[in-house]
């Protein structure tokens, strides 16, 4: 059949070449299918050319397009007119192709061979613009004539397209195909905003089934199968997933004879994008009247709690495992919360799930194991823990509760073995203590930002030893200035003693002295009193009753004393002077009891002078 | 008539909550925490603070009350409240720490110079009164010494005064800058906790920035900067980042 063609084909175009038909001119023309054009936008370029008979040229080369996309291309296309007996022809060279970039682009020449010429197409400026982006539609793109989007095309289809909120849908994006694919590859996976989606594990070797689409046979394979959870309520959209494929396009079948022969009988690879149609699932909310520990679970679930050991030890963690399984939502199920005795410490749950991903429904169970540490002795009782979904089946909302879950604490040691994760050994030994108990001693209390530096009272306490220390500095100056007088002051107290003590001998001397002449038992009395009162201050001086003493004794004493000789000497013959007077009244007269009585003061205030230092 | 008795009653409430001295309050917040009526204790606490009132041990009972209603964030924060005011206290460390193994980061601080260690070690055993009542007694001995050298009588005792002098004039330097440090850790207002449960930090202060890392609750910071309603943000291993000045409660 094909070699039939074929060969009819070879004779007529010899036939075509012989005819006379060279008239027109031979030309070669650039275009662009619109200008200007939004970025991103599928633009076709072509080459034409002209009354170059059926063959076309060879060798064409394209212009530099480097800051474009080339989708697909080159597309040959041939067709002839005869009008009044002339025959014009034409091959267009396609190409789909997108601009890159902003701006005025300029596309070059392309030159063609024909016939030992080479024909060079003018240039053009393509002005690109920003805005209009999306691609009008695919069929148009790589597929002017609309004939691969006819046969080749990607379809979503939804499980469901009005389900509950959490309710699993699942959508198949598939390949329909009447052609060969060669090739296929994902350019843009779809999003599905508002959807939990979880992949459905496809085989790897795509397996094409038949359908049947208004009466056309497709060859079906699927790409992409995803089981999808909507989070959300409202009307949602499945985006279009894009699949670039190279599809290998018969030649078409021309009721134009010359056409389908000269063309391959094979077709040719064309790169083609198929899209799938964006999809839109409706929502409804979940009814009211949802149970306070309900978190979204949405399917069919059981429950079941596991505790590592029934006994354990107070601060010796212990595991309590709460495993949920079923059908639903199964990644999305939240920790169900669990209510431990006051004296126990809980620490966040390690969660861990088992999905299995095959078949229609996504099932599995989500596992929540909670470390424990109970702090103190004695039976302990986990309240039970409630888990609450959202039955799809009976349309209702279901509360599973778990047993209560005793717990015996014995006494344990705190050194106790632990084992926690992602604790360093510091923290480990930490763990097997409790905080310590709060400060109940009794405190004061005082005022935000009132401390003891900026208080009244510590700015007094400052000044305290500042003052202090002022008042010694003041005292003992004039303390010094004082004792720096001490001569005059010692000379005056001297004085004053030496009067006191001769206070009687003066007496009696004014007395001679008023009574001119005198007498002589006056004169005894005065030498007597004046001996008297230097023997007697001696004795207090010197610590030593006056009977046990003697003139010899007291100078002895005085010497020792540090009293100079001279001194000792003059008392010495003052206190002979007065004894030997007594003894002798007749040698007494006025000026001699002035005389001793000087002496005796003298030798007084000297004495009292060298004794006190 | 009742509804004048209920009207004072209503209106007489909180002013009893008012007047009642912070001792007292603090008390019945110690009974309730032993109860084990954990809100209510944090009630009669709080409202002391809320009062103008402070101390350290008000700020460590109520850390161990939120500790024990589960709220690690507060319970943090209000340790290392209660760290400013007794910094000495042993219970108040341990406490600290043992909050601390709650947060979900673990922070590893950077290493500090020993010689740092050991100053923060030694000024970290003496809180701000201490450290007051140290530096005036070192001031008192000092100043007295100083009398005793200037108008000692014998030159013994003199020499006694110089060398006590010196000790206490050494001394002195010292708790002062323990005294200023403490003054300054008092005043400082640019550490937080994060109290939100998850914290998103950014590269920037802007919400479409790129994330630079996650915190939980309970982590200490640094406030460094502060744009519109952001924060900047340094974590003890040196991260820096911005995040929501709502996230953060300034200790």
């Amino acid at each position: 059949m094909v070699n039939i063609f074929r060969r009819t084909g070879t004779f007529l175009f010899l036939a075509m070449a012989a005819m006379p038909s060279l008239a027109q001119d031979v030309g070669f023309q650039a275009s662009v299918d619109r200008n200007p054009v939004g970025i991103g936008e599928e633009i076709k370029l072509s080459f034409i050319l002209t009354n170059a008979g059926t063959g076309g040229g060879s060798n064409l080369k394209l212009p530099d397009l480097s800051k474009f996309r080339v989708l697909s291309g080159p597309n040959q296309s041939t067709s002839m007119q005869f009008i009044n007996g002339s025959m014009s022809s034409s091959v267009t060279y396609s190409y789909v192709v997108q601009a890159k970039e902003t701006g005025k682009l300029a596309i070059g020449s392309a030159t063609i061979d024909v016939g030992g010429k080479t024909l060079r197409s003018a240039p053009l400026t393509l002005e690109v613009v920003k805005g209009a982006a999306q691609p009008k539609s695919q069929a148009a793109s790589a597929d002017p004539s609309g004939q691969i989007g006819e046969n080749v095309f990607l379809r979503a289809t939804v499980s469901k397209t009005h389900v509950i909120q959490g309710e699993q849908l699942n959508v198949t994006f598939k390949l329909y195909t009447r052609l060969s694919v060669m090739n296929y590859a994902v350019e843009k996976t779809p999003t599905m905003t508002g959807f939990w989606g979880e992949e459905v594990e496809t085989p790897k070797d795509i397996q094409l089934t038949n359908e049947t689409i208004n009466g056309k046979q497709f060859r079906v394979g699927v790409i992409k199968r995803m089981a999808l959870f909507p989070t959300q309520s409202g009307t949602l959209e499945i985006s279009p997933m894009v699949v670039q494929t190279q599809v290998q396009v018969p030649a078409p079948r021309s009721a134009d004879p010359f056409d389908a022969f000269f063309r391959d009988p094979f077709g040719r690879t064309t790169n083609y994008a198929a899209k799938s149609e964006p999809v839109k699932i409706v929502v409804d909310p979940l009814p009211s009247g949802a149970p306070p520990d309900f978190k979204g679970a949405v399917g069919e679930f059981a429950m079941g709690t596991t505790l590592d050991k029934k006994t354990t030890r107070s601060n010796e963690p212990v595991s309590l495992k709460v495993t949920v399984s079923g059908t639903g939502n199964v990644k999305l199920l939240e920790a169900p919360a669990i209510e431990l005795p006051a004296d126990f410490e809980q620490y966040s749950p390690k969660v861990s799930d088992n999905i299995n991903r095959q078949g229609d429904r996504i099932s599995g169970s989500k596992t929540f194991e909670y470390l424990l540490i109970p702090r103190y002795p004695g039976m302990k009782a986990v309240k039970p823990i409630t888990f609450s979904y959202f039955d799809l089946g009976k349309r209702e909302y279901v509360r599973l509760r778990s047993p209560e879950i005793e717990l015996n604490v014995e006494q344990g040691n705190a050194q106790a073995p632990t084992v926690a994760n992602g604790l360093s050994r510091e923290d480990v030994r930490l763990l097997t203590q409790d905080i310590r108990f709060i400060k109940v001693r009794p405190t004061t209390f005082s005022r935000q930002g009132d401390y003891l530096y900026n208080s009244g009272v510590f700015v007094f306490l400052l000044f305290l030893p500042i003052a202090g220390f002022a008042g010694a500095l003041v005292y003992t100056r004039s303390r010094r200035a004082a004792l720096s007088d001490i001569a005059g002051y010692r000379n005056r107290r001297a004085s004053r003693i030496a009067r006191k003590r001769l206070k009687t001998a003066e007496k009696l001397l004014h007395e001679t002295s008023s009574k001119a002449g005198g007498s002589v038992p006056a004169g005894v009395r005065f030498f007597s009193e004046v001996a008297g009162a230097l023997w007697q201050y001696l004795g207090d001086k010197l610590a030593i009753p006056q009977a046990e003493f003697s003139v010899d004794g007291a100078t002895k004493a005085l010497s020792s004393k540090g009293v100079p000789p001279a001194l000792v000497q003059a008392l010495r013959a003052q206190l002979e002077n007065c004894d030997m007077v007594r003894f002798a009244p007749t040698s007494i007269d006025r000026p001699a009891m002035q005389r001793s009585y000087d002496e005796a003061r003298r030798i007084i205030v000297e004495l009292e002078r060298t004794l006190n230092i | 008539m009742k509804q004048a008795i209920l009207l004072l009653l209503i209106l007489g409430l909180p002013s009893v909550l008012l007047a009642q001295s912070p001792e007292e309050l603090f008390a019945k917040g110690n009974e309730a925490y032993q109860q084990g009526n954990l809100p209510q204790a944090i009630e009669l606490y709080t409202s002391i603070v809320r009062n103008g009132y402070t101390n350290g041990d008000l700020y460590y009972n109520l850390g161990n009350a939120y500790y024990r209603s589960g709220n690690t964030a507060q319970a943090i924060l209000n340790y290392e409240r209660a760290l400013r005011l007794m910094p000495e206290d042993d219970d108040l460390r341990h406490n600290l720490q043992i909050a601390s193994l709650m947060v979900v980061d673990k922070i590893e601080a950077t290493p500090k110079l020993f010689l740092w260690e050991w100053w923060d070690a030694a000024r970290n055993s003496f809180s701000l009164d201490t450290a007051t009542w140290l530096a005036y007694g070192c001031f008192v001995a000092l100043i007295t010494a100083l009398a005793v050298v200037l108008i000692g009588r014998t030159g013994t005792l003199r020499l006694a005064g110089l060398w006590t002098a010196g000790v206490g004039f050494f001394l002195l330097i010292l708790f002062l800058l323990v005294f200023l440090s403490r003054v300054s850790d008092i005043r400082r207002t640019d550490e937080a906790v994060v109290t939100t449960a998850l914290a998103t930090i950014k590269n920037s202060p802007d919400d479409k920035s790129s994330d630079a890392f996650v915190l939980h609750a309970g982590v200490k910071v640094q406030m460094t900067d502060r744009v519109e309603t952001w924060i900047k943000i340094r974590i003890a291993d040196g991260k820096v980042g911005w995040m929501e000045a709502g996230g953060l409660e300034m200790i």
